[in-house]
């Protein structure tokens, strides 16, 4: 028996079950016991309550929601949800990091410490008080009835309105569509069938396919357009109540303000990284060439850093996807906030963890695909600016 | 050995001034906004902060309501509130002892004098362990304090102290069980560590304060407090493991076979060899990781607890100062910005030095 | 199976010794046999399996078939007989191999202090001891970092030394030094055979092959293709490999 254990080989494969077999017993351990007080408490356990429906309601939804709704509805309005905000709080937040991070590595040195004082105070600062903090500011602006009025948007406790085209909500999904793709288009066709065209060519015909699809967007705007109202809608104040244009709530505009500026913070840091790890000599090397400052910054340097900052943004990314979780801390219905409140009226615990992990896991997995796609893609244009 | 420069006469002040921000039109009016935006700023931020803002406490809120500054009497009505929560008024000296223990136990933890394996144990050990009796009280003449009414900054830091304590170590153990040779091991350990990275903390925290008392025996439930800790904890360990063993693989294998070849069992090695090496390289991202760690402590305030954040809320939630919320935010962004800015520029420092070290 | 040291065994005994890696074979049925006080150089062209069988005599790799017993004791999956073994066998590598956050002082001392769990004066003494036998006494405080290749290499001589292991094994412990740093590590390595250490070398240092080697091994893709005392290796080897080998290698 001693001699057994002093052998490697037993000992490893005893190690293994020890390890394995214990982290197993635990879980399993523990979902049995949550079975049998969840059951205690009169709750059977199983995915039927996904079509039962949830009497409460959701503050904020992109797709039609009543209290009558089963539970996988208002899961996948959560999910939409959350990557809604994500995305747009995403886009916001490498506007801002692109910004200051240009400005924290220009040569100017006014421009350089703006940048720095900014990634420094708002990096430094946890995500979840910028929350409060703008959720404060934005509850505590004025009424609709004295609100802030500026270029067509209304500043109000009961959220940011803002002017928005008259049109039925089918038409609208489709230009957003025509509008992404005129984003996404050239890009693609940069990538694949035009290699072989000169340069000039190729980007008249990006060119084209961008104003093409601009183009089909305003058509499904004008054609989608409910009749006998002005194309741009804007709000405007109708006796007590704000009419007309688009009501962002509150809960949505802070935490996309919030992660714009803290994600932004942080978007700044990898920006400037990328275009640090720039050589130099490459610059320098294309400017000999006589290519203009412009042209070498869209052609040389704007590439490379591309490059080299776009694995380390997938991961900020990533966290900032997660960072909608904080939607909970000022009530905006984000993926975790339905399962939080469904494990409340419910009580489907387990179910609904499961469901919670498998969503992120989901999130996590297609972003990081997609990324690795980006990340092929613009590593093979690298190799031909070598090339 | 001295280079002789011959140096072009000095430019003057102001040609270095228009070499500087007017070289070009461009550069002008790139200074010239960025010139405006920050007087700007400033001057509105100074004029909110110091010129038009209230000090004293004398006039009450409706002194503060008459001014467009900021409004500090505030912060000096109510800091009491936002240090120490709910803690009894007349033991708070406690609860303040307790903040500078960690304090000092942190500034402690900076000098590379502390950095073997025993020392910062031993450091963490009686920093964490006075600030545990100072808190809570029952012996040497104090009295004694339940957890349920710690609170503030007091309990920000308490959470912060006891995660990387619990973590830390059991990031050592993740990175040393996911490079394990042994494959089950090392893949059951890699699924956790990436599992818990996949999930967003708030989550993770909900779990452990809300859903873990479900699944545990009633013996082992234990309070809410020490049960978020614990997830924090897995949270902060999974992060770190990563980090540890990005360390770990900067050390060459020869250490570990010379080491071997030396006789020394496992554990030797680990200790002895591979991990003072591999701590040594991982010191920087390890310090960004506790500066991250201490921002999401204050996450803890969504499952209910009454920290930093939380007695904030509380300290202008109340009638009188209901309009002054700007200033405590601000106060406690202060306080937050004083901890997170001194710890990642020392990390900066301590990278810069080590990529010096290296060359 | 622990088997006592009897005086009759050899130092070491290799019979029919294969080792895999993956699919790839780099060792095929190696015998060897190493008397007490005995000098061996092993040499062979690059990939031939020569650090492969060595570092097979003390466990860095684990052999797939075929035995091998050191002092008498089997080296199977017993750990008890791993340790052992390792204690008693000292090895040098071609990159040193020390650790860079201790002194030269303490790379010395640490193993005899946790391994064989001798006090630390003790430890200091033998250190110093043979610190002054690899002539660097007045490194001692220094670190690793600080020293020439050909004194860290020595440094490294002594750290295995100061476990008084009763084999030393070097894997080319000059092939990394520049030219003038070569003579002073094999001079501590003259002198450590002189006082009858048993040892097993991979060196293409030729000269050192003459003056010291009891018997000279050839490898090549895994197989000792021959063995012959030095003499008869460089002047008159009955294989054509060999010639070849030795030709280059003295060419040079
Ligand atoms: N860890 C390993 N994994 C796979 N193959 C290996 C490994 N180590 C060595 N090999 C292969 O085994 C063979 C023998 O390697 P070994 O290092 O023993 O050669 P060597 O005679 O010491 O050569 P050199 O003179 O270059 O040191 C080589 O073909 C090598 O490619
Ligand atoms: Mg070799």
């Amino acid at each position: 028996m001693v001699s057994l254990l002093r052998n490697q080989k037993v000992r490893n494969a005893l190690l293994q079950v020890l390890y394995v077999g214990s982290i197993a017993a635990m879980v399993l351990a523990g979902i049995v016991i949550a079975r049998r007080n969840l059951a205690d408490q009169g709750i059977t356990s199983g995915f039927d309550f996904l079509f039962k429906s949830t009497g409460w309601d959701v503050n904020f939804s992109l797709l039609p929601a009543t209290a009558n709704d089963p539970y996988w509805w208002y899961f996948l309005i959560g999910i939409i949800n959350t990557l809604f905000l994500g995305s747009v709080g995403l886009i916001l937040a490498t506007i801002v990091g692109t910004i200051v991070g240009l400005a924290r590595t220009s040569s100017n040195d006014l421009a350089r410490l703006l940048g720095r004082t900014y990634v420094d105070i708002f990096r430094n600062i946890p995500l979840i008080l910028q929350v409060f903090f703008w959720y404060a500011i934005i509850t505590h602006l004025p009424t609709p009835r004295s609100a802030h009025e500026a270029w067509g948007f209304l500043l109000t406790s009961r959220g940011l309105y803002i002017p928005f085209p008259n049109v039925g909500s089918a038409a609208f999904a489709a230009a957003t569509v025509a509008v992404i793709a005129a984003i996404v288009l050239p890009a693609w066709l940069g990538r694949t069938s035009l290699l072989a065209q000169p340069i000039g060519q190729r980007r008249t015909i990006q060119f084209a396919a961008a104003a093409a699809a601009l183009a089909c967007a305003t058509i499904i705007l004008a054609l989608g357009r409910l009749p006998d109202t002005p194309l741009l809608d804007f709000p405007a104040l109708q006796g007590l109540n704000l009419r007309g244009g688009l009501r962002i709530p509150p809960e949505f505009a802070t935490l996309a303000i919030a992660i714009a500026i803290y994600g932004g913070s942080y978007i700044a840091e990898i920006v400037r990284g990328g275009f640090k790890s720039v050589g130099t000599g490459q610059v320098e090397a294309a400017l000999s060439l006589g290519l203009s400052p412009w042209r070498v910054f869209t052609l040389v340097r704007l590439p490379l850093a591309l490059r080299a900052m776009l694995p380390i943004l997938a991961n900020q990314y990533v966290w900032l996807m997660k960072a909608t979780t904080m939607g909970i801390a000022v009530g905006f219905t984000d993926f975790f906030m339905i399962v939080a409140l469904t494990i409340n009226h419910s009580g489907q615990t387990l179910e609904a963890i499961g469901i919670l992990m498998a969503g992120f896991l989901a999130i996590n997995l297609s972003l990081a695909a997609v990324f690795n796609r980006i990340n092929k893609a613009i590593a093979l244009k690298g190799n031909q600016l070598r090339g | 050995m001295e280079m002789v420069i011959v140096a072009p006469p000095a430019p003057g002040r102001l040609e270095d001034l228009r070499r500087r921000f007017f070289a070009t039109p461009l550069q002008a009016v790139v200074s010239l906004a960025c010139l405006t935006i920050m007087v700007f700023l400033v001057w509105k931020l100074l004029n909110w902060a110091v010129f038009s803002a209230v000090f004293t406490t004398s006039g009450g809120p409706e002194a503060c309501q008459a001014t467009a500054g900021a409004c500090w009497s505030v912060i000096a009505a109510r800091w009491r509130i936002i240090f120490f929560g709910l803690y009894p008024y007349e033991e708070q000296w406690r609860s303040a002892l307790a903040c500078v223990a960690v304090v000092v136990m942190t500034v402690l933890s900076c000098i590379p004098a502390f950095w073997t394996g025993r020392r910062i144990a031993l450091v963490w050990g009686a920093g964490t362990g006075l600030f545990y009796v100072l808190m809570k009280g029952g012996v040497l003449g104090l009295a004694h304090v339940g957890e349920e009414a710690w609170g503030g900054l007091a309990l920000t830091l308490f959470i912060f102290v006891t995660t990387c304590l619990i973590g830390f170590p059991l990031a050592i153990c993740l990175a040393l069980l996911r490079r394990s040779e042994l494959p089950w091991i090392s893949r059951t350990t890699g699924l956790i560590i990436d599992g818990v990275r996949s999930l967003p903390l708030i989550s993770i925290l909900f779990t452990f304060a809300v859903v873990l008392p479900f699944a545990l025996p009633q013996w082992l439930q234990g309070d809410k407090l020490y049960r978020v800790i614990l997830g924090s904890a897995l949270f902060f360990s999974a992060y770190q493991a990563e980090i540890v063993r990005g360390g770990m693989q900067g050390v060459a294998t020869g250490q570990e076979e010379a080491a071997m070849a030396l006789g020394m069992r496992y554990w030797q090695r680990i200790s002895r060899i591979l991990l003072p090496q591999a701590m040594r390289n991982a010191m920087p991202a390890t310090i960004n990781q506790f500066v991250i760690s201490f921002k999401e402590t204050s996450l803890v305030v969504i499952v209910g607890f009454f920290e930093i954040l939380a007695s904030g809320n509380a300290a202008y939630g109340t009638g009188e100062w209901r309009f002054a919320y700007v200033e405590v935010y601000a106060f406690i962004a202060f306080i937050y910005f004083i901890f997170v800015f001194s710890l990642s520029r020392y990390g900066a420092f301590l990278e810069r030095r080590m990529s010096v070290s290296e060359r | 199976m622990i088997s006592t040291n009897s005086t009759g065994e050899p130092a070491l005994r290799i019979e029919n010794l294969d080792k895999y890696y993956g699919t790839f074979q780099a060792l095929r049925g190696i015998n060897l046999s190493v008397q007490r006080g005995e000098k061996i150089v092993v040499c062979g062209p690059s990939g031939s399996g020569k650090s492969t069988m060595i570092r097979c005599i003390n466990r860095l790799e684990q052999h797939n078939g075929g035995r091998i017993a050191v002092l008498g004791t089997e080296l199977n999956d017993d750990v008890g007989n791993i340790d052992e073994i390792r204690r008693e066998v000292g090895m040098v590598f071609q990159h040193f191999n020390l650790f860079p956050h201790m002194t030269v002082l303490e790379n010395c001392m640490i193993s005899p202090m946790i391994v064989r769990k001798q006090p630390r004066a003790q430890a200091e003494a033998t250190a110093r001891h043979y610190l002054e036998k690899v002539r660097i006494p007045e490194q001692a405080m220094k670190y690793p970092s600080q020293l020439s290749g050909g004194q860290q290499q020595r440094v490294a001589i002594a750290r295995a030394l100061c476990m008084q292991p009763q084999i030393m094994l070097f894997d080319e412990p000059t092939s990394a030094l520049d030219p003038e740093m070569v003579s002073e590590v094999l001079d501590v390595m003259v002198t450590l055979a002189s006082e009858g250490m048993t040892m097993i070398c991979v060196t293409h240092e030729m000269g050192f092959a003459r003056r010291v080697a009891d018997r000279v091994l050839f490898m090549d893709g895994g197989e000792i293709l021959e063995e012959a005392p030095p003499d008869e290796f460089f002047t008159s080897s009955r294989n054509e490999r060999t010639r070849q080998f030795v030709s280059q290698v003295l060419g040079h």
